[in-house]
C-alpha cells in the first residue's frame, strides 16, 4: 500500500513538483524520514488553524482585516442598574478573555482549554449600542436608523446595547469563543440575539477575492480599498461605527428570473461581477452609457446604480456574511445576509445610500430587511488596557 | 354517443391544458404606442404615450426618445397611470427619425425592453430647421432642454431594422398555429384509426 502510494506520488511528480517538493521540505524540517511521512498536505493548510490577528492596537481588529469564513454576531441587553462602573468591569473581563483567545490561549478558567489552541485568525470586535451610553450616562454617538418603507423588522433580530462580532476561519473556534465570552457577560445582561454567518472557507479562493452571497452575486466589489478604506472607515481617534442588518433573501422568486433579469436588477454580470457597462469586475460603472436604442446600459433602478458613491469619503465597508437556517417543511429556504457595514459616520455615509436604495432599487423585490441594529465601535486598546477605557474608566 | 362530440371534448381539453401554458402572459408587453411604430407624422408630437398589457410600476419605468444621431431628447419623467406611461417632450421635435425606447418591469420582476422608430415630416415646419437656438415658445418648457441636432428636411423613410418591440400578436398567432397543428394531428390519427 505504501509502495503504491509512493509510486503514485512519483508518477504524479510531473504535475505536482511544487507540492512534492514542499512536502519533502516539510518532512525534512520536522526531522521525519520520507518513508514515514503522511500523505502530503499543502503547507498553507496548516497555517489556517494557527493564524493569529493581533488584538491590541489603536483600532479594533475584525473591521478592515480580511473577513474569515465564519462569524457570530452577539447582541446583549444590559441588566437594569448596570452602571458605568459595572460596564467597566464587564469590558475588562471581556477584553482580557478576547485578547487571550485571539492569540490561541485559553480564556481565564477555560473549561475546554484545548479548543482555544487553534485561533484560526480569530477576532473579537466590540460595539456599543445607544442603550449602553444611556446606562453609562453618556451621550451616544449613534442612534437607531429611521424606519424605511422596505423594512419588515423583527424585534428578535434588532437592537442591542452591546455587540460582539466574533470571526474566525473555523466554526468550532467561533463556537468556543462565543461560549467563553457569553459566560463573562451573563452577569451583566441577557443575550438579545445571535446571528451566525459564513463566507467561503479559507483556501477556496485567493486572498482578497470578492465573495458570492446566497443569491449568487459577487458582493463587496465596490468596497473602499487602501487609503480610501482609511478615510471611509476610521475616525482619527481609531473609532468607527457598525450597522448590522439581517436581510432575508427571497430565493424562491429570485430563482424564477432569467440571468438577464438578475443582471438588470443588480447592474452587474452574474458570472464576472463586471458592471453592465464594462468588462471586468473592477471597471468603474459608466452610468451615462446608452445602448443602440437610447436606454441607459446601467438601468437607473439597478442596485449598483442606486448604491454607487464615487466620493471615497462617502463609501461604506461592506463586510457581510451569509446565513442559511433550516428550510421550512415545504423546503423553502431561510437564507440571506447578515449585512455588516462599517463606516466612520452612519449619518453621513450609510444613511444616504440606504435612503436611495429604499426609494428605488429593483433588488428590493428579492431582499427584505428583517433586523437592524447600530453600534459605535470604540478605539482599540494597548496591552494591559481594555476596550472602552476612554469612555467608561 | 357519436365521435364528433368526443373529438370536440378532446379539443376543449387540449385548449384547457395548452392555453395557460403560453409563457408570455406572465410578462408585460407593449400593447399600443402613440406615435405609432413606423408612423410618419405631419405634425411633431408633444408627448410619447405607451400603453402596456399590465399595470406599470412608476419606480421601474424608463421611457427615452432619441434622434437619428442617438442623442437623447429632453423629456419629462414618465407619468404613469395604471398600464400607461407618458413622457412629455420638452421642446417640439424637428423633422427626422426618432427612436422611442422603453424599459419596464413586470410584476414578476422580469425586465421588458423594447424600442421602435417614428418619423416627423412636417411639410411646413413652424420652426426653421437648423440648430435651434432662439425658440420663442420653447423657453416656457423645461429650462435645460438638450436641443436636438437637425438632420435636414429629407423625406427619411421610417427605418425599423433594429426594433426589438415585443409584440403579442406573433405570440398569439404562434399559439393558434400550435393548437391548429395539434388538432390536425389529432383528427388525422382518429380518421386513420377509423
Amino acid at each position: 500500500m505504501t509502495v503504491t502510494r509512493r509510486a503514485l506520488l512519483a508518477g504524479g511528480a510531473v504535475a505536482g513538483v511544487g507540492a512534492a517538493a514542499a512536502a519533502g521540505l516539510a518532512a525534512a524540517g520536522s526531522g521525519r524520514s520520507e518513508g514515514s511521512a503522511p500523505a502530503p498536505v499543502p503547507v498553507s493548510f496548516t497555517d489556517i488553524g494557527t493564524g493569529r490577528v493581533a488584538f491590541h492596537g489603536p483600532r479594533q481588529a475584525g473591521v478592515t482585516t480580511e473577513p474569515p469564513a465564519h462569524a457570530a454576531f452577539l447582541s446583549f441587553t444590559l441588566a437594569k442598574g448596570t452602571d458605568r462602573q459595572a460596564l467597566g468591569r464587564l469590558m475588562r473581563l471581556l477584553t482580557d478573555d478576547a485578547a487571550r483567545l485571539t492569540q490561541g490561549e485559553p480564556a481565564l478558567g477555560d473549561t475546554e482549554a484545548e479548543l482555544a489552541l487553534h485561533p484560526a485568525r480569530l477576532t473579537v470586535t466590540f460595539g456599543f449600542g445607544p442603550g449602553l451610553y444611556r446606562a453609562a450616562g453618556l451621550a451616544s454617538p449613534v442612534t437607531d436608523l429611521p424606519p424605511f418603507a422596505i423594512d419588515r423588522l423583527e424585534d428578535r433580530w434588532s437592537g442591542g446595547d452591546l455587540l460582539l462580532q466574533i470571526c474566525a476561519d473555523d466554526a468550532l473556534t467561533v463556537t468556543h469563543a462565543q461560549r467563553m465570552l457569553i459566560k463573562d457577560a451573563r452577569p451583566f445582561g441577557a443575550v438579545r440575539w445571535v446571528q451566525r454567518g459564513f463566507r467561503r472557507s479559507a483556501g477556496v479562493h485567493a486572498a482578497g477575492f470578492t465573495q458570492r452571497n446566497v443569491l449568487g452575486q459577487l458582493d463587496g466589489t465596490a468596497n473602499p480599498r487602501d487609503a480610501a478604506m482609511d478615510t471611509a472607515v476610521w475616525n482619527p481617534d481609531g473609532s468607527t461605527t457598525l450597522v448590522v442588518r439581517r436581510i432575508r433573501a427571497e430565493i424562491e422568486t429570485w430563482d424564477l428570473l432569467s440571468v438577464t433579469d438578475k443582471e438588470n436588477a443588480v447592474g452587474r454580470r452574474m458570472t464576472s461581477g463586471a458592471p453592465l457597462s464594462g468588462r471586468d469586475e473592477f471597471d468603474e460603472p459608466d452610468f451615462a452609457q446608452l445602448d443602440d436604442t437610447g436606454l441607459p446600459v446601467m438601468p437607473d433602478f439597478s442596485h449598483v446604480t442606486r448604491a454607487r458613491m464615487s466620493d471615497p469619503r462617502l463609501k461604506i465597508l461592506r463586510r457581510p456574511y451569509n446565513y442559511d437556517e433550516a428550510p421550512d417543511a415545504q423546503g423553502r429556504p431561510d437564507s440571506g445576509l447578515v449585512f455588516a457595514s462599517y463606516q466612520a459616520d452612519i449619518d453621513r455615509q450609510f444613511l444616504p445610500i440606504q435612503r436611495r436604495l429604499a426609494e428605488k432599487d429593483l433588488l428590493n423585490e428579492w431582499t427584505t430587511p428583517i433586523g437592524s441594529a447600530v453600534f459605535a465601535v470604540p478605539p482599540g486598546c494597548s496591552a494591559g488596557g481594555w476596550i472602552g477605557e476612554r469612555l467608561l474608566a | 354517443m357519436t365521435g364528433v362530440p368526443r373529438s370536440l371534448l378532446a379539443l376543449a381539453a387540449l385548449l384547457f391544458v395548452l392555453v395557460p401554458g403560453v409563457p408570455a402572459w406572465a410578462h408585460n408587453a407593449l400593447a399600443e404606442a402613440s406615435p405609432a411604430k413606423n408612423a410618419t407624422l405631419k405634425k411633431a408630437p408633444s408627448e410619447v404615450r405607451l400603453r402596456f398589457l399590465q399595470k406599470l410600476d412608476p419606480t421601474y419605468t424608463t421611457i427615452t426618445v432619441s434622434n437619428a444621431a442617438k442623442e437623447q431628447i429632453a423629456t419629462s419623467a414618465p407619468a404613469v397611470d395604471e398600464a400607461t406611461g407618458v413622457v412629455t417632450l420638452a421642446a417640439p421635435l424637428t423633422n427626422g427619425v426618432y427612436t422611442v425606447a422603453y424599459q419596464v418591469v413586470s410584476t414578476d420582476g422580469h425586465t421588458v425592453k423594447g424600442s421602435y422608430q417614428f418619423t416627423v415630416d412636417d411639410p411646413a415646419p413652424a420652426l426653421e430647421p437648423g440648430p435651434a437656438v432662439e425658440k420663442p415658445d420653447a423657453s416656457a418648457a423645461a429650462p435645460s432642454a438638450s436641443v436636438t441636432a437637425e438632420t435636414g428636411p429629407s423625406r427619411a423613410a421610417a427605418a425599423s431594422s433594429t426594433t426589438t418591440t415585443i409584440d403579442i400578436i406573433p405570440i398569439i398567432i404562434a399559439g393558434v398555429v400550435v393548437l391548429l397543428a395539434v388538432a390536425a394531428v389529432f383528427l388525422f390519427l382518429r380518421r386513420r384509426k377509423a
